[in-house]
């Protein structure tokens, strides 16, 4: 999940923090302390992470893109200067600009705000902005909540106490309110002093920064396995299901079968390297066999591993996630049914690999898989008539397509009770019984005749002749046997 | 969406009300003449549809759509059917709407399946399941103070029907219910009920009314409702090249408007991007996104970063263009869309593509993707080993796959079998023992093993089984008298690797470990064990003559190595952290390592330290079956030594006492180079 660093460059930050017998600090020295902390963390744990870097004051400026590379952001921080007062709306349309640029609508990010309470003056400042929260048009809408799943969380270079001698506590909760609630506010507990910081800090990297570190296990070879980015709690149905489904730590690859985004990697080093993994024999063989792998996270949370490789020749492991529930992918079945090939009577793939259980048929096919009727537009019911009218002409060898049409209309045109039709349809082919050429069989005469009669007995509505389920079958003649010697 | 929100359960109620027979004036034509036909002919006189045709249709055209985008329920067309028409001289007072709506209510108290489901599943929780409902209700109103009248008979029937199920198993209170109510009238005619957008009669009712004229403008009104309340949004796909009907060899450009959850568009709703294509059609309240057709390529990458999938449905179902898209993917090809731009590179926002039968909107992500540049795996943990059994895995692989068990399967004890565990099951037994690296398996590399290695695993085996496993052994027997060479790895050893005889020796021990690990599988696969057991055993005084004589030779002990690695596999499913083993095996090692070298372990005599060769065995040293203590210490052991080079001393140490400077003593440095495997383990 790439993270953006908003960090506050106004004035106020240069204030000064009071520490006995020592050199003077000021709150931007302590807020670098901190993030450098962050970034440290992240170098470590999260290296595959992208993170980006704002600082703002009346304006703002992207002082490092996305990158993976901490020792730039390091620097980065030690290059800021100061600037005029806080403005923090800016900042914010900044943030859902850039990450939008960067990575859409659909990745998650988490917006890391470092800042020290003094939420500004005047225009632009956060009491004004929420002030006019709600007299805003779409030009020009709050940026909260991101345009993005977020999480914001606020880092106060000040104690609970300052921020609440003023409203600024209740401001910076009103924009975690508008994120939806998705967020939280960090301040220093006790004086502000480097030590205090670092606590703040932690407890961050404690929540949003704790590295995933799961077992992969496939009877009895295993793995650890890191996992990047971290899977997040997914909640389901707040109402039915409030507790959002946490991935066990111990993923099951139960099998292989046949999108979203995550990546195992191992925490590598020299020595690990001349290990045998489990990871690397399973991604060996998966790429060679152009398998997947389902992976269990959880009760009914599956995902799949499989190999992926880039443009280059660099190929990894990675992990899909599917959406939690018994049957996240339709066309495989309920998830539980799935068993080993060994338990079914023959081999479902052939013993030619030539074939495949997969993809399931559903029960009932959906409606452009099946011959529907609908009459909505004149051209649908045109084309049902034109249909009958065709093989009308081509009587006899039509006869079992033409009552095939014909019952199909007739079914219609009972559920939606349109009765008119079915005279209508009697008419015409009681008109096309009068056109029939001379070299005609004489059966089609006969068919057509009895198919109006029918369908005229049915559009009197009476039960009798206009069941749903009765279906015209074709008229038993004396021709139709014989018929194809004589044409 | 909530699961049991309002649109878990839709009610249409349809006027059958004698007026609803009148005609909806719009007329079709459907005597349609051909052009070659005879000329003088007068076609049949267009025919109109009844109010009732009207509602009906679109009824059944709201449901197609929600059928096919969220497929749960079933078609109810044959009921519609028996109901016929309505008679234009009924008595109206006897099939009033009233009737129709008190028996909506009634059915929006009735459990739904998954309303059941979900309540049993939740036990002391069931009241978290919501019961919500809609009620369409097509009728011809007469007046707003009629419409009035409807909604109090709405109401108030909730009213009622929530005290009744108040003291109900059977029934659920209504929470919430939208009453949607459309007054429709033939074309031409002035409404005389006014629209009212939606409002709160009571905390129970919702209520909205739409006047809408019949035939196609009430479709048109359904098809708007059915987007509204299930959350869809409509893609129109343009520019589809489609072969004309009556010049094959020319192509036309044709669109096509499908429907489909509004999270497909995602990318552009959150990124204001609706302009993009945002065109309105028929009328100025439907809003479509147009993404063009991209010629179908086969190269799936971009599928990697799919986001999503959809299900989809055609607005226009039987229109010639939808069923050529439709037939074109179901036939298993897949279109890519494209964002259309007025410059730049093109970019691919989504693909269609069917799976048994379904289509789905696949949602492909457009921007920068946060997994670009992977490390690759060969930088990882055993990225550098080389020998890895990848085509056996490939083979294990394809023996695990899964299938579809759709009937129920039920255990001996009568509780049903769920196949997924059963999976789970056979990947446990196939698993007991594999060794993932070439260099550490004999029996896996010889061709001779495989009718034994591929029928052990199983759960149980039929007396053929069991033959062919002997038949196995005796065959490794012969080969073994005949002195055949084995395919023993000398990767990492020096020299020659170790000889005939001892290389023998190591493919008995590995096969007893993988006939051993399924012995408690059946009576039979113990049978396969005592036959190993009886072909293998040599006179143990022999034994030890030639491992006396062999002694100096023995660069290290393949034996206890696939043995060790067994053990080592077994202990990394054991999920116990670094540290933990870190600490505690430190204390325990010493111990692990008397009891290595203890009788009880499986290996034969000459496993113990080569310092110790030349004095006269332990007097406990005899064979036995593996205890589980030293299953357990063998498995901290290993764990451990993979943590860290083993002390030289420690590993060398009889009874925890190292001999010092004994390379002065010894010859080659035979124990670094056993240090060295050991801590490659």
């Amino acid at each position: 999940m790439p993270t953006v660093v908003v960090m506050d460059v106004s004035l106020s930050m240069t204030r000064p923090v009071s520490l006995e017998g020592s050199e003077e600090y000021q709150r931007k020295h302590l807020a670098a302390h901190g993030l450098t902390m962050l970034f440290e963390h992240m170098a470590t744990n999260y290296k595959l992470e992208f993170t980006a870097l704002v600082v703002f004051s009346s304006l703002w400026e992207l002082m490092v893109p996305f990158t993976r590379d901490y020792n730039t952001l390091q620097e980065a921080l030690s290059n800021m200067d100061d600037y005029d007062k806080t403005c923090l709306e800016s900042a914010l349309v900044g943030v859902c600009n850039i990450v939008q640029q960067e990575w859409g609508g659909a990745i998650p990010c988490q917006v890391v705000l470092v800042t020290d309470g003094c939420l500004g003056i005047g225009r632009g400042s956060l009491r004004h902005s929420l002030a006019t929260h709600s007299q805003r048009s779409e030009n020009n809408r709050f940026p909260l909540p991101f345009p993005f799943p977020s999480k914001l969380y606020i880092m106060c270079m000040a104690n609970l106490e300052e921020l609440q001698s003023t409203d600024s506590l209740d401001c910076l909760e009103r924009l975690i309110d508008l994120n939806n609630g998705e967020g939280q506010i960090f301040t220093i507990d006790g004086p502000l002093c480097l030590k205090n910081v670092q606590s703040m800090f932690g407890k961050l990297i404690d929540l949003a920064y704790t590295p995933f570190h799961a077992v992969l296990k496939c009877g009895h070879l295993t793995a650890d396995v890191q996992v990047f980015p971290r899977p997040e709690p997914f909640v389901v149905d707040e109402e039915i299901d409030p507790i959002p489904k946490v991935i066990n730590t111990e993923g099951d690859e139960v099998g292989t079968g046949i999108t979203d985004d995550n990546e195992d990697e191992n925490s590598a080093n020299q020595i690990a390297g001349k290990i045998p993994n489990f990871c690397v024999l399973l991604h060996g063989s998966l790429k060679v066999e152009g398998m997947v792998a389902i992976v269990q996270l959880g009760p009914e949370w599956h995902g799949m591993l499989y190999s992926q490789a880039d443009s280059k020749k660099k190929s990894n492991l990675m992990m899909s996630l599917f959406e939690p529930g018994p049957e996240p992918l339709p066309w495989l079945g309920k998830m539980a049914q799935l068993g080993p090939i060994s338990d079914a009577k023959e081999n479902p793939y052939g013993e030619d690999d030539n074939k495949s259980p997969f993809p399931l048929q559903p029960k009932n096919k959906r409606s452009y898989a099946q011959n529907v009727t609908v009459w909505i537009k004149p051209s649908g019911l045109q084309t049902d008539v034109q249909k009958i009218l065709r093989n009308a002409r081509k009587l006899p060898e039509k006869t079992q397509t033409f009552y095939k049409e014909l019952n199909r209309l007739r079914k219609a045109a009972l559920a939606f009770g349109f009765l008119d039709l079915l005279k209508g349809v009697a008419d015409m082919l009681e008109r096309e019984c009068t056109l029939l050429p001379d070299t005609a069989h004489p059966d089609a005469a006969f068919q057509l005749t009895h198919a109006a009669q029918q369908l005229k007995l049915a559009s009197t509505g009476t039960s009798e002749y206009a069941g749903y389920d009765h279906n015209i079958t074709p008229l038993q003649t004396d021709f139709s046997g014989s018929s194809t010697e004589r044409m | 969406m909530k699961i049991f929100s309002e649109s878990h359960k839709t009610v249409f109620v349809v006027d059958h009300c004698p007026y609803m027979a009148e005609s909806c004036r719009q007329h079709v034509e459907f005597d349609m003449l051909v052009k070659n036909r005879t000329q003088g002919i007068i076609p049949l006189a267009p025919i109109s549809k009844s109010l009732w045709t009207c509602s009906v249709e679109s009824s059944m055209e709201y449901c197609r759509i929600m059928y096919d985008i969220f497929p749960f329920r079933k078609l109810l067309m044959a009921a519609l059917a028996a109901v016929g028409p309505p008679n234009p001289r009924a008595d109206p007072e006897c099939c009033s709407i009233l009737h129709g709506l008190v028996a909506a209510v009634e059915t929006l108290c009735k459990i739904t399946e998954y309303q059941h489901e979900a309540r049993t599943l939740l036990m002391e929780n069931a009241e978290r399941v919501g019961n919500r409902g809609r009620i369409i209700c097509i009728t011809n109103a007469k007046s707003d103070s009629h419409v009035r009248m409807l909604e109090d008979c709405v109401q108030e029937t909730i009213h009622e029907h929530n005290k009744l199920a108040a003291n109900s198993d059977h029934l659920m209170q209504i929470q919430k219910c939208e009453l949607v109510l459309i007054h429709t009238y033939p074309v031409g005619e002035d409404s005389l009920v006014s629209d009212r957008p939606k409002k709160e009669l009571s905390p129970v009712l919702t209520s909205e009314v739409h006047s809408v004229r019949a035939g196609r403008h009430l479709a048109t009104k359904l098809n708007i409702l059915v987007q509204q309340h299930f959350d869809l949004a409509s893609t129109t796909i343009t520019n589809i090249p489609m072969k004309e009907e009556q010049h094959a060899n020319t192509s036309a450009n044709y669109d096509v408007e499908l429907l489909h959850h509004k999270d497909a568009h995602v990318d552009f709703l959150k990124s204001g991007d609706t302009h993009l294509g945002g065109s309105s059609r028929e009328g100025s309240f439907k809003e479509t996104i147009t993404l063009k057709w991209c010629t179908p390529r086969t190269n799936n990458i971009e599928l990697h970063y799919c986001t999503g999938a959809y299900r989809i449905s055609p607005v226009d179902v039987n229109s010639r263009p939808s069923s050529c898209l439709t037939n074109f993917l179901l036939n298993g090809r897949s279109v890519l869309l494209e964002q259309p731009r007025k410059s730049g590179s093109k970019v691919i926002s989504h693909m269609l593509s069917s799976h048994g039968g379904e289509i789905f909107l696949h949602v492909l992500s457009s921007s920068r993707s946060i997994l670009e540049d992977p490390p690759s795996i060969s930088e990882g943990c055993g990225g550098r080993v080389t020998d890895y059994r990848i085509t056996d895995f490939g083979e294990f692989m394809r023996e695990n796959r899964l299938t579809p068990f759709l009937d129920p399967r039920y255990k001996i004890d009568g509780s049903l079998e769920i196949p997924l565990e059963r999976a789970k099951d056979q990947l446990e037994k196939h698993t007991r023992y594999w060794p993932m690296i070439i260099s550490q398996t004999t029996i896996f590399n010889m061709q001779a093993v495989v009718p034994l290695a591929s029928v052990i695993v199983k759960e149980s085996l039929t007396e053929e089984d069991v033959l062919n496993c002997q038949k196995t052994i005796y065959n490794l027997v012969d080969m073994e008298r005949k002195n055949d060479p084995l395919p023993i790895s000398t990767v990492g050893t020096r020299g020659k690797g170790p000889k005939r005889d001892e290389q023998y020796r190591i493919m008995w021990n590995e096969l007893e470990t993988l006939v051993r690990a399924h012995i408690n599988n059946s009576e039979k696969h113990q049978r396969v064990l005592e036959c190993l057991m009886a072909c293998r055993s040599k006179p143990p005084e022999e034994e030890e003559r030639k491992k006396r004589g062999r002694k100096r030779e023995d660069k290290e002990d393949k034996s206890e190595k696939t043995v060790k690695d067994y053990e080592q596999e077994k202990s990394w499913q054991d999920s116990e952290r670094l540290k933990g083993i870190l600490e505690r095996g430190k204390e325990e090692l010493a111990e692990a390592e008397i009891i290595k070298d203890s009788p009880d372990s499986p290996e034969p005599p000459n496993k113990k330290p080569l310092v110790e060769m030349d004095n006269p065995p332990p007097v406990e040293k005899s064979k036995g079956p593996v205890s589980l203590l030293s299953f357990w210490s063998n498995r901290i052991n290993t764990a451990n030594s993979r943590k860290h080079q083993e002390f030289a001393g420690r590993l060398n140490s009889v009874n925890n006492r190292a001999e010092l400077y004994q390379h002065l003593k010894e010859e080659n440095g035979m124990e670094t180079t056993e240090n060295g495997k050991a801590s490659r383990q």
